[in-house]
């Protein structure tokens, strides 16, 4: 018996691929090639950070990337709003139609399926390429590195060390120093909870991981001064993990080495607990320890314990390094710091503290009652 | 506008014919609890593979295995015990395979006999676990070999004593007739679940003491 | 294997005859073994929950104004974006596209009187007020603080309100767990004589891709925060790096589950989009085998790309590689989704329904959020980019610009077959503007801010305010939009509500649409399938006769756009 499909009748009512199909894809194409000359031959500036004068080797690279896809991502993205929109007027239900009316009764076009699976493959593919290209120099490196540089992640600052350099340098107090053409290797990694290390111009960022220690390669290609930023959070002060880079000529980042050799020589000293005042280092306190502790009971912590009747509480637990909490035994964290399992206390040259703040603070904690 | 229309029919019939009894429209309901039941079992699974990646990755990342604590390097595992109470283990896994092959024979006292052995075996596999918590020398909480270890085989250790529970209460109600010849569903999810907890168990007696 | 079970006349069976109705308020509509009943459980549940965390996420936004924080302190903000990230997640969005549509929709569409396992989809959904209850009990201790990602260390500093987190997130697991399963037994067992894979509606293929994806990764998750809870409660060291622990561990667990996660938000909607766009065009999707594939590749893909989201983290250098080339290869399903559906608009008949303007929109912002996310494949961009603002643009764009207007296409498609009355078009499309409109001013800026230096979870953005000045203005624009879309939510709330009332009366088919759905009546009786339908064909050829047969009502052989279902004297596809 034969089978016979009826269907209703077709109510395509247009020519071709439908009124004005061809003038508005030409309309795309010279956005798209608008797009492409833009951010081609134009300032990016304004989006990625010292673009048009790259601040390191692998900026460039980054950027170079950005750019490729930012233009084949902008022409997509301007032919599918703008065939969305095309189609949705072109092809709208008129007043007119009868309710029965339907459109073309299409299911698919395998050719056209081809071109449009094979054609994003291609590009992805190249894509994958130059990702790949750029991937291999970030992670493996050209040169060897003539200067190795350690990044250690804190809550809420980072400690630099340096090669040659006995202390460490403090995002707080100090600007991070890099000397300019020179192949740097930044190791990065953390004592308590997991940071990041990024500066948006060098493109590159870093996870500050307890227990492991990560690499960042790149070589800086002009001097200027650079934001630092934490971008993983990492506690209530993450917004205010801040710092800032400083790159400069060789010759000027070797002085600033040898000034921070004898800046660390000098800095030793007694501290004369007596001579400290209360009203200064309330005021200090303020400014430097609020952000993390309280004048309050001691179970009111905020990053750190509460601070109110450290000294004068016979019951008060004892200090974090496990001694009885005295003005000498407060004195010394102010001075060393402390590192533990959910937290760090910053040591005296994190936070910026010389030997009379450091009296003052005792006085005025010891004033608390 | 509606037309009359000839629908299309060659293939169709074929199709539809084979579903033309009513009672059997929506699947059958043998295949919905026991597919359900595995899909169960799967998730399970993965339950206990995300654990284990969890173990190999940290075991493979230590510096040394067994971890070295407060100086000490940790002991390895006593293989001997634990092969031992795994005998008692897969031994419960075969009484069970007896007891459902006996209950589909309508041998309901050696069903039952069958099922009592499981649940001893069972029972005792978790006194040898306990045993075995009480003479290893390491802590939950004092490194990763500890953390796995214990959580892993205690996760295994609640499964078993869920099943145990499982398989008495399934004791119970065949012996006050829920189940017939044909109709044991019941039984059939606990035998799966238990050879379930004897697979984890070959996977955990592999990755912790034969490692 | 005969495994014990009999055909007929099993206690269990709903299938093959129809229970007498449950009586009595409380078996109706409170525990309800009925899964439109439940799909309307979900729907409001979800509905209100999404209202508190919206609400958390313009706190946020009214505290960006200011660059030095306008309303809150730090430890306040870092919990706001904490809970509007995990509530939105795990009990408004999945609850709400796999719990309210999934579990309405799809056994209508295949013809089916309930899910596989009524029982378990009530507990299901009983799960949900109890993980919320959970989850929002950690403010009474302060809250969660680390993100909606709580990464161990600093989530360990969260105390007792990082446990209740780790336990509200378990709990809901166990939810969306044995919702996958119900549904993939349900779509592989129940579906109606003649419905071959290859005649299933693609929201039917979605939700079983969708499922499968709930029922596979969502263990992982409860494995990630099991072994947080252990380390939040009894110091088992896991994620601890000083006793052997790993804080990358964490991530690689967590995100194993979460990148799942985002194709359980997404698929749905993928789904939703191809009922939607076929309707309103009247003419068949285009490439429907493709489009029905492509969910499931995508869903088998996205189960090798998590580690994505870490590539700064800690990787090993060339474990980067793998993960960026699939993530890569993710894209290409996606892109011929979007394509076949611009075809399926290409030459048709097109009603600007609420329903459409929300595809139509879908396509330019999920396609837009796509996109960024290619960007964000590359590991040399994501270096730059991960961490900052670009990151939360691109993932609002696909989640709020993909899967939410995918579901607010949903909601006027399908209300009119859940209560017998349509949604008010004119609240819907003032709706749809402020929706879309909102959404493109709040989450486009974030694009450059991020690149320009903005990190993420930021309370406070002095520093980055003096580099870019800017960046004031551009915050205090987006949380100007952000009202709008607040203000679109409010008036679906309202539209929802007014309409059961005063809306118009709905037939059995007022979209002319061609799914078992539209052969009922609406509201459908709550065994919805007197008669079991067979079905002959895909449900998408408008120029050929509705491919039912034995269905409960006589239908019109081609159901009219606009006209609700008049019965015709000629039975349809009648053998000549």
């Amino acid at each position: 018996m034969a089978q016979r499909i009826v269907t209703r009748p077709n109510d395509v009512r247009f020519k071709g691929l439908g009124p004005g199909f061809w003038p508005v894809t030409m309309v795309l194409t010279l956005l798209s090639i608008v797009n492409a000359l833009y951010f081609l031959y134009g300032s990016i500036d304004w989006i990625m950070p010292g673009a048009s004068q790259p601040v390191t080797d692998r900026a460039s690279d980054i950027d170079g990337l950005f750019k490729f896809m930012a233009v084949f991502g902008g022409a997509i993205m301007l032919f599918v709003a703008g065939y969305v929109i095309y189609f949705a007027i072109a092809f709208r239900a008129r007043s007119s139609d009868s309710p029965d009316a339907v459109g073309v009764q299409i299911h698919d076009a395998p050719k056209l399926e081809l071109w449009w699976t094979v054609l994003p493959t291609l590009l992805l593919i190249v894509l994958t390429g130059l990702s790949i290209v750029v991937w291999y120099k970030i992670q493996f490196g050209t040169a060897a590195p003539g200067l190795t540089t350690e990044v250690i992640g804190h809550q809420f600052y980072f400690e630099y060390r340096y090669p040659g350099l006995k202390t460490s340098v403090f995002s707080k107090t100090s600007p991070m120093h890099l000397p300019v053409g020179v192949p740097v290797r930044l190791l990065i990694t953390s004592t308590d909870v997991i940071h990041q290390f990024w500066v948006p111009e060098i493109r590159l960022k870093a996870a500050a991981v307890p227990g492991l220690v990560q690499n960042l390669n790149f070589t800086p290609l002009r001097t200027g001064t650079f934001d630092v930023a934490c971008s993983e959070f990492c506690g209530v002060d993450h917004s205010l993990m801040h710092g800032k880079l400083v790159i400069e000529p060789v010759a000027a980042f070797k002085k600033w080495l040898d000034s921070e050799n004898k800046t660390a020589a000098a800095a030793g000293g007694a501290i004369n607990l007596a001579a400290g005042t209360p009203a200064t280092g309330q005021a200090l306190f303020a400014q430097k320890c609020a952000a993390c502790h309280q004048i309050a009971p001691f179970e009111q912590k905020l990053v750190g314990p509460g601070l109110l009747h450290i000294t004068d509480d016979p019951a008060h637990p004892a200090l974090v390094t496990g001694k009885t909490p005295t003005p000498e035994h407060i004195a010394e964290i102010l001075q060393n710091g402390f590192t533990g399992p959910i937290g760090t206390m910053p040591n005296r040259q994190a936070n910026g503290l010389s030997n009379t703040d450091i009296a003052n603070l005792v006085a005025y904690l010891s004033s608390l009652k | 506008m509606a037309a009359a229309a000839v629908q299309h029919l060659a293939g169709h019939e074929a199709v539809a014919a084979r579903y033309r009894d009513v009672d059997r429209a929506y699947g059958e309901t043998r295949d919905l609890r026991l597919l359900g039941f595995m899909f169960f079992l799967v998730s399970d699974c993965i339950l206990f593979s995300s654990f284990i990646f969890a173990y190999v990755y940290l075991r493979v990342s230590a510096p040394t295995w067994p971890p070295i604590v407060d100086g000490h390097q940790l002991p390895w595992f006593d293989t001997s015990f634990a092969a031992m109470n795994s005998v008692v283990l897969f031994g419960s896994g075969v009484t069970m395979h007896f007891a459902l092959e006996n209950w589909k024979h309508l041998n309901t006292r050696k069903f039952n006999g069958w099922l009592i052995a499981t649940i001893v075996l069972g029972i005792g596999f978790l006194l040898g676990q306990a045993h075995e918590y009480s003479v290893v020398n390491i802590s939950w909480q004092g490194s990763t070999m500890g953390a796995s270890f214990f959580t892993l085989t205690g996760m295994h250790g609640f499964h078993v004593f869920i099943g145990v529970c499982y398989l008495a209460i399934l004791g119970i109600q065949a012996n006050r007739g829920v189940y017939t010849s044909s109709k044991y569903f019941g039984l059939t999810a606990g035998t799966l679940y238990w050879h379930f907890v004897d697979v984890i168990w070959v996977a955990l007696f592999s990755l912790f003491y034969l490692w | 294997m005969h495994a014990g079970t009999s055909t007929t006349h099993d206690a269990h069976d709903v299938h093959d005859h129809i229970h007498p109705p449950p009586e009595g308020f409380v078996r109706k509509y409170v525990f309800s073994l009925d899964h439109k009943v439940i799909g309307f459980q979900y729907f409001f549940t979800g509905l209100l929950i999404m209202f508190i965390a919206g609400s958390f996420a313009e706190l946020v936004r009214l505290q960006l104004t200011d660059p030095k924080g306008a309303i809150m302190s730090h430890q306040a903000y870092n919990t706001m974006f904490t809970m509007h990230g995990t509530a939105m997640v795990w009990l408004v969005l999945i609850p709400l596209v796999t719990g309210a549509l999934g579990n309405f929709v799809m056994p209508l569409q295949i013809g089916a009187r309930d899910v596989a396992f009524p029982w378990l989809n009530m507990a299901s959904f009983w799960i949900l007020p109890l993980a919320a209850l959970i989850l929002f009990s950690s403010l009474l201790f302060g809250g969660p603080h680390a993100g909606w990602t709580e990464y161990p260390p600093i989530s360990l500093a969260d105390g007792t309100a990082g446990a209740l987190w780790c336990a509200a997130i378990f709990t809901i697991g166990i939810s969306s767990t044995m919702t996958g399963l119900n549904f993939m037994v349900t779509i592989m067992k129940m579906r109606a004589p003649g419905m071959t894979w290859t005649r299933m509606p693609l929201f039917v293929w979605a939700t079983f891709a969708t499922a499968l994806m709930n029922m596979i990764a969502t263990v992982a998750l409860s494995a990630a925060v099991g072994a947080l809870f252990l380390e939040h409660v009894f110091n088992v060291p896991f994620y601890d790096a000083a006793r052997g622990g790993s804080a990358v561990l964490y991530e690689h667990m967590f995100w194993f589950y979460s990148h799942p996660a985002v194709y359980i938000f997404i698929i749905p909607a993928f789904g939703v989009v191809s009922e939607v766009i076929p309707t309103f065009s009247r003419k068949p999707i285009f490439g429907y085998k493709m489009i029905a594939f492509s969910s499931m590749a995508i869903a088998i893909l996205a189960f090798t790309v998590w580690a994505h989201h870490m590539f700064p983290s800690g990787l090993a250098p060339w474990l980067q590689l793998p993960f960026m080339i699939l993530t890569y290869a993710i894209g290409i399903p996606t892109g011929i989704k979007i394509f076949s559906w611009m075809a399926t608009l290409w030459g048709g008949r097109i009603h600007f329904t609420t329903s459409m303007l929300y595809a139509l929109g879908f396509l330019i912002t999920f396609t837009f959020g796509g996109i960024t996310g290619v960007f964000l494949a590359s590991v040399p961009v994501d270096l730059h980019a991960h961490g900052t603002y670009f990151v939360v643009g691109h993932f609002h764009y696909v989640v709020a610009g993909g899967a939410v207007m995918g579901f607010l296409a949903a909601i006027p498609y399908w209300y009119p077959k859940a209560t017998g009355r349509m949604l008010s078009e004119r609240l819907g499309q003032l709706g749809f503007w402020l929706f879309f409109i909102g959404l493109n001013g709040t989450f486009l800026p974030m694009h450059w801010l991020g690149l320009e230096g903005m990190p993420r979870r930021y309370a406070s953005y002095v520093d980055f305010a003096k580099a870019v000045p800017d960046a004031v203005f551009w915050n205090q624009f987006e949380t100007a939009f952000s009202f709008l879309m607040m203000a679109s939510i409010g008036l679906l709330a309202f539209n929802v509500i007014w309409s059961l009332r005063h809306g118009k009366v709905a037939g059995i088919n007022p979209w002319g649409a061609r799914t078992l759905e539209w052969t009922i009546s609406s509201p459908p009786p709550y065994y919805n399938f007197k008669k079991v339908p067979e079905v002959y064909g895909r449900p998408y050829d408008f120029d050929k006769p509705l491919p039912y047969r034995n269905t409960d009502n006589e239908l019109d052989a081609f159901p009219e756009y606009g006209k609700t279902v008049m019965p015709t004297p000629q039975p349809v596809g009648a053998g000549v």
